[in-house]
């Protein structure tokens, strides 16, 4: 019988071809600890929409490292924000990242926000075994730009492990210290002067090094950010433009102001 | 009639012979290695001359559409097959041509009862550095020759694409700036499309800038560039002509 002929663009399909499995979904029942642990964010600010993440990875009380970067650039105009088993997550990734820019080369144009929001979903999905036995859950979030409309506008999605997806109209959380972000987001989108959409890129980077100074007294798995310790977030900006990093060395700066 | 074998090469002769009469006409295409990164040169009618490969590499080339999609789509699939299975930065111009395009392009012209591949093409990967680039000009019979610098012509005949590859690497041996490149690429173009000849009885330079400018009305003059350095691992821009 004659290979089933594979979708147009679709990385995925060209890897099955192949016989290359894109997320191994099988785990020994011996499995060791995986390490976890997160907090990642993102909201709407007033030139788009913030990414921002903790650098902690955690296995059981054991601290792996505090130099991971759970928020990743994707292509020019999409960011996602891994949280959960690092393993499958950085793979989801990868895989995303390759079938992201193999579509925009291929067929000579990008991947609507749409179709790239459920690509994630089914990466979701196709992880369920791992998801189901408990050692390789992931809860991203992502943020993409929405080209329908004029002009282009960054949009933030969350999911659940199952691979719903949801959109977030002013932020989104995840990870175990995701109770506290969104507590605080919440106060500030309600009652907060100003209000995290007003803010200006300046404002939104310190606001987002406190969110995460806060939500580390409260979750051990948070790394926080520590500035004797030259630990700082990873934070990434989505303009309508394409994607922007904050250094380690501007938000010192802008912390200290 | 293929069991003789004097008749395969006649076979083979008239096939490279049929080729060559088909490209005839076809828009030249180039790449030149610059210190800030390479560009990539075609004339064509909409988006059909110079694309994006992978984070690193590019193609222009000249031929039929049809046949330059399937190589391109060749040479994307296995780039992004080679960069998912060990790491972009595993994916090499020398690999891709010599291992993949090279013998797939040899076999199916020998393979003398199919149609053969109408196309000439330049593939580009830019380094860190200038003396890291590498340049691949690849042939329709799967022919190819690797440059690490200067100016490489893809055209339709031989002695021509010779004698114009000549000529840009003497004029812009000591002219780094993109858009007097461009200009002069585009000078060549125009030389090579008019079957002008670029040594004696060259045309004057007043001549050959106001040529290629009457001559591209209509058409789209495809820039591709390749970034040497970026902040992103895509270094691959389109680059509208000023």
């Amino acid at each position: 019988m004659s290979d089933p002929s594979p979708i147009a663009g679709d990385f995925l399909s060209l890897l099955a071809r192949h016989q290359v499995s894109s997320l191994r979904a099988v785990v020994s029942p011996d499995a060791p600890v995986q390490t976890q642990a997160t907090t990642v964010f993102a909201f709407h600010f007033a030139e788009g929409v913030l990414m921002g993440g903790d650098r902690r990875a955690t296995a059981g009380n054991v601290i792996v490292t505090d130099r991971v970067d759970k928020v990743l650039e994707l292509d020019a105009t999409s960011l996602l924000a891994i949280a959960g088993v690092p393993a499958t997550a950085f793979e989801m990734a990868r895989v995303l990242e390759t079938s992201f820019e193999y579509f925009r080369r291929s067929q000579l144009q990008s991947l609507s926000l749409p179709a790239k929001v459920r690509a994630l979903a089914r990466l979701l999905r196709e992880n369920l075994p791992m998801t189901i036995q408990g050692v390789g859950v992931v809860v991203p979030l992502f943020a993409g730009i929405d080209q329908t409309v004029s002009p282009p506008e960054p949009q933030i999605y969350f999911y659940d492990p199952l691979g719903a997806q949801f959109q977030a109209v002013g932020y989104a959380a995840s990870g175990s210290g995701a109770g506290t972000i969104r507590s605080i987001l919440s106060f500030q989108d309600r009652y907060g002067q100003p209000r995290p959409t007003r803010m200006n890129l300046q404002q939104a980077v310190q606001f987002a090094l406190r969110l995460l100074m806060v939500a580390s007294e409260f979750d051990s798995a948070t790394g926080g950010v520590n500035p004797e310790a030259a630990t700082f977030a990873t934070i990434k900006v989505l303009r309508g433009s394409g994607v922007e990093s904050v250094s380690a060395g501007q938000q010192a700066e802008w912390l200290k102001s | 009639m293929t069991e003789e074998p004097y008749r395969w090469l006649e076979a083979i002769g008239n096939r490279r012979e049929y080729v060559r009469e088909q490209l005839k006409g076809g828009s030249p295409v180039f790449v030149a290695s610059l210190p800030e990164g390479i560009l990539l040169l075609g004339v064509g009618v909409g988006h059909s001359k110079v694309f994006e490969l992978f984070d690193r590499h590019a193609l222009a080339g000249l031929g039929h559409p049809a046949d330059i999609e399937k190589i391109r789509q060749a040479a994307i699939d296995a780039a992004h097959l080679e960069g998912f299975n060990r790491a972009p930065e595993d994916v090499s111009l020398r690999r891709l041509v010599g291992f993949g395009l090279s013998p797939q392009l040899k076999t199916n012209f020998e393979q003398i009862f199919s149609a053969p591949f109408l196309l000439e093409l330049l593939l580009a990967e830019v380094g860190l550095e200038p003396n890291q680039d590498l340049i691949a000009r690849l042939h329709f019979d799967g022919a190819f020759q690797l440059h690490t610098k200067g100016v490489v012509v893809a055209a339709s005949q031989p002695d021509p694409e010779t004698a114009a590859q000549a000529w840009l690497n003497q004029t812009l041996a000591e002219k780094p700036d993109r858009d007097e490149v461009v200009e002069v690429l585009l000078q060549a173009w125009w030389c090579l499309t008019e079957n002008k000849p670029f040594t004696e009885g060259l045309p004057p330079e007043g001549e050959r800038r106001d040529g290629w400018r009457k001559a591209v009305q209509g058409r789209t003059v495809e820039l591709g560039w390749l970034a040497r350095k970026s902040h992103r691992r895509a270094r691959y821009e389109e680059l509208h002509p000023a």
